[in-house]
């Protein structure tokens, strides 16, 4: 059916008069923001809108002071059991050793052997997930992760908690550096790229918004300074 | 989904005294039009960034073949397998018979538009599969066996109780409570197990990317997320206007799809599909199918005057300012598609001759065209299908003005060429109308004209008219006298 179905569409869309002969020529597109490139205005910005999105922010200096915020993080919600990315910003700092000392199992992908307990690990056990991230949006507030074997889909989404590590100078106004990196660079795309803005959300019954609705009731951000 | 189209008047008659439509239409279009232009103000250029993102869907939709056979190139190179149906029943079948070759037991589903006009979950379920729609909105009309109200909220307008009862009855509410926050996450604990158990995830697309392959969603719950992220299965319905040329159009278009949906800046969760999970991956999908559906689509493209349809984005701005909408709901339209922007879908996608109603149903006040970012001009549009309906046009399958209606525009025809009939008949007329007047006023008529009296009056005709006047002027001043 697909081989034919295919030639039958095809064939009529190519046949249809009074195409192709000319479309307007486009001007380029307009930039969507107009924060520049300065950091602290980046990062000011991203916390905004992050905020106004229901989301939660925390600059924090050093790995040090990272690892403090996160034992305060995990106390004040009795979160015992994590799961963490191994991407490129939690993958050097060594966070699960830490962790042991501090009361808490964090397991990262390397720690599962097969897909089904990874998934029970995150649908039934995990109190929350801990990730890096790849950018960070400021115009939107926008977390970017790019998945892969490190990054994993559901540590982001699955577990009732979401905190997000990334260094500052991971902050870019808006997407064109983005999807220069991930998709016109000559490495290879991401099978997954996910934009995430805000905690899990639904205005569905009466209009009534609250978060937490099949993702992360709440989504917090660390960005490190230094 | 069953269609309905042919019921317009009687669901409108019901609609118009129905005090939950009406409390919500009398508040939420206004809301988020206004969070659209909120957010749009935000923008360093707004009309730039609305205008390039018209002229990314005119691209699109010139060089749709070209773009849909570079996607289908690229995605085939990423692993997706990409697959052409011709109309619903074949894109039913190949999933249905997916479903079943991989002993697929349960399906969830994300939010799309695409998959109601297929009345996929049906097929899935005469098929004996287990299937959810996960959307809040849509999980709650699964229940009710309801249509869309709104393209956003689907079950919007539907009261707490309600939705109390019915999930005391079928999604495991132990407590009964009018808290929408309580119910909220009571389906989240019943969908939960559904994510987990899911073999087999099926979405729709917002936006298809020709460049590199890439599918994308937008969502705000992270129900979409689940079906991409634990079924070994996705299955991702593509209707194939969706399409853009590059990456860089696809974000524009999602952020400008955003904001004119709901008013973000961008969508909770946006997530960009390249091929299937890559070996070594935890989680993802290991087969990505793409069913490309054309399903009256390319019918409509071979017109060039019905082809921007396919321009839509199915934002949905255009609901929220059609006064028509404001009045009606969703309900009345009969299908997946409401507003102006299902005016302008079902009747191609549908036939012309079952959704007359439809696009008869529009003031031409232009409000939607106004909105619109996709640069559709939807009252020339509806004018178009009335004027092929009348000539019973059988590609878009009108079927012709009925004789009473062409026997009376032939007669009006005729009489306003012939201006001795026309003055006679005015005159008719006007003797005819002030038998029913009352105190200078004429408030009603009898026959056709009744209803035209509901909301109006007239001031009695005078007896003279200007030209009966003129003339006496005329020879007023012929004589030398003053008038």
């Amino acid at each position: 059916m697909s081989a034919n179905a295919r030639e039958w569409i095809l064939s009529r869309l190519k046949a249809a008069p009074g195409r192709g002969q000319s479309f307007p020529q486009r001007p380029p597109l307009p930039p969507l923001s107009a924060l520049g490139s300065e950091r602290a205005v980046l990062v000011d910005t991203f916390r905004q809108k992050l905020e106004g999105v229901k989301g939660e922010f925390h600059p924090v200096e050093d790995r040090q002071a990272l690892c403090a915020k996160l034992e305060e993080l995990f106390k004040a919600n009795g979160v015992r059991r994590v799961v963490a990315a191994a991407d490129s910003v939690l993958a050097t700092l060594d966070l699960a050793r830490w962790a042991a000392g501090i009361g808490v199992e964090l397991r990262t992908p390397a720690d599962f052997t097969d897909p089904a307990s990874f998934k029970d690990a995150l649908f039934r056990e995990a109190d929350a997930g801990l990730t890096g991230a790849d950018f960070l949006m400021a115009s939107t507030g926008t977390l970017v992760l790019a998945h892969d074997r490190g990054q994993a889909r559901l540590i982001s989404l699955a577990p009732i908690l979401h905190i997000a590590v990334a260094p500052a100078d991971r902050v870019v106004a808006d997407y064109e550096p983005v999807v220069a990196a991930l998709y016109e660079s000559s490495g290879s795309m991401p099978s997954q790229a996910t934009f995430i803005t805000g905690p899990s959300s639904t205005a569905d019954i009466q209009a009534t918004p609250f978060t937490g609705m099949h993702g992360p009731r709440r989504l917090i951000v660390i960005v490190v300074t230094r | 989904m069953e269609i309905k189209t042919d019921r317009f008047r009687e669901t409108v008659q019901k609609e118009l005294v129905n005090p939950e439509t009406q409390k919500f239409l009398s508040f939420f279009p206004l809301v988020l039009s206004a969070m659209r232009s909120a957010t749009l103000a935000g923008l360093p250029d707004s009309e730039a960034a609305l205008a390039s993102a018209a002229a990314i869907r005119a691209e699109a939709v010139e060089r749709l073949p070209e773009l849909l056979e570079e996607f289908e190139r690229n995605a085939t190179a990423a692993g997706a397998r990409v697959v052409w149906a011709r109309d619903s029943e074949e894109a039913n079948r190949y999933i249905c018979d997916l479903a079943r070759e991989k002993k697929v037991a349960c399906v969830t589903k994300g939010k799309s538009m695409v998959t109601e006009e297929m009345g996929l979950r049906e097929e899935l379920e005469k098929a004996g599969i287990e299937v959810w729609e996960t959307d809040l909105g849509e999980f709650i009309t699964q229940l009710l066996g309801l249509p869309p109200f709104h393209i956003i909220g689907p079950a919007i307008n539907v009261p707490v109780e309600t939705i109390r009862d019915v999930f005391l009855e079928k999604a495991g509410l132990e407590e009964p409570t009018n808290d929408p926050v309580q119910l909220g996450y009571a389906a989240r604990i019943f969908l939960r197990e559904k994510f987990y158990r899911a073999e087999m995830g099926v979405t729709g697309v917002n936006i298809a990317v020709a460049s590199t392959g890439t599918v994308i969603n937008v969502e705000n719950e992270g129900n979409i997320r689940h079906c991409k992220s634990g079924p070994r299965i996705q299955v991702s319905v593509l209707s194939l206007e969706k399409i853009v040329p590059t990456m860089r159009d696809a974000f524009h278009m999602l952020r400008v799809l955003c904001m004119c949906a709901t008013g973000q800046s961008l969508g909770t969760y946006a997530s960009f599909d390249t091929g299937p999970r890559r070996p070594g991956e935890l989680d993802g999908p290991e087969e990505l199918h793409i069913v490309l559906l054309d399903n009256g689509r390319s019918a409509a493209y071979r017109n060039p005057k019905t082809r921007d349809a396919l321009k839509c984005i199915r934002c949905a701005a255009c609901l929220s300012v059609c006064p028509v909408y404001g009045k009606i709901g969703g309900y009345p339209y009969g299908w997946a598609y409401s507003g102006p922007m299902g005016q302008v879908v079902n009747p191609l996608l549908l036939g012309l001759d079952r959704t007359e109603d439809l696009y008869g149903a529009c003031t031409l006040c232009q409000r939607c065209k106004a909105a619109c970012p996709a640069g559709i001009d939807h009252p020339r549009m509806l004018l178009y299908y009335r004027s092929r309906q009348a000539e019973g046009d059988s590609e878009l399958k009108g079927s012709g003005a009925p004789w009473s209606g062409k026997a009376l525009h032939r007669f009006y025809s005729a009489a306003v060429r012939n201006p001795a009939l026309w003055k006679a008949m005015a005159k008719g007329l006007r003797w005819a109308a002030n038998r029913y007047e009352k105190d200078g006023k004429i408030s009603r008529a009898p026959g056709p004209a009744e209803g035209w009296f509901r909301a109006r009056d007239l001031p009695r005709f005078p007896d003279r008219t200007f030209h009966d006047r003129w003339k006496e002027i005329e020879k007023t001043l012929e004589r030398g006298e003053k008038p």
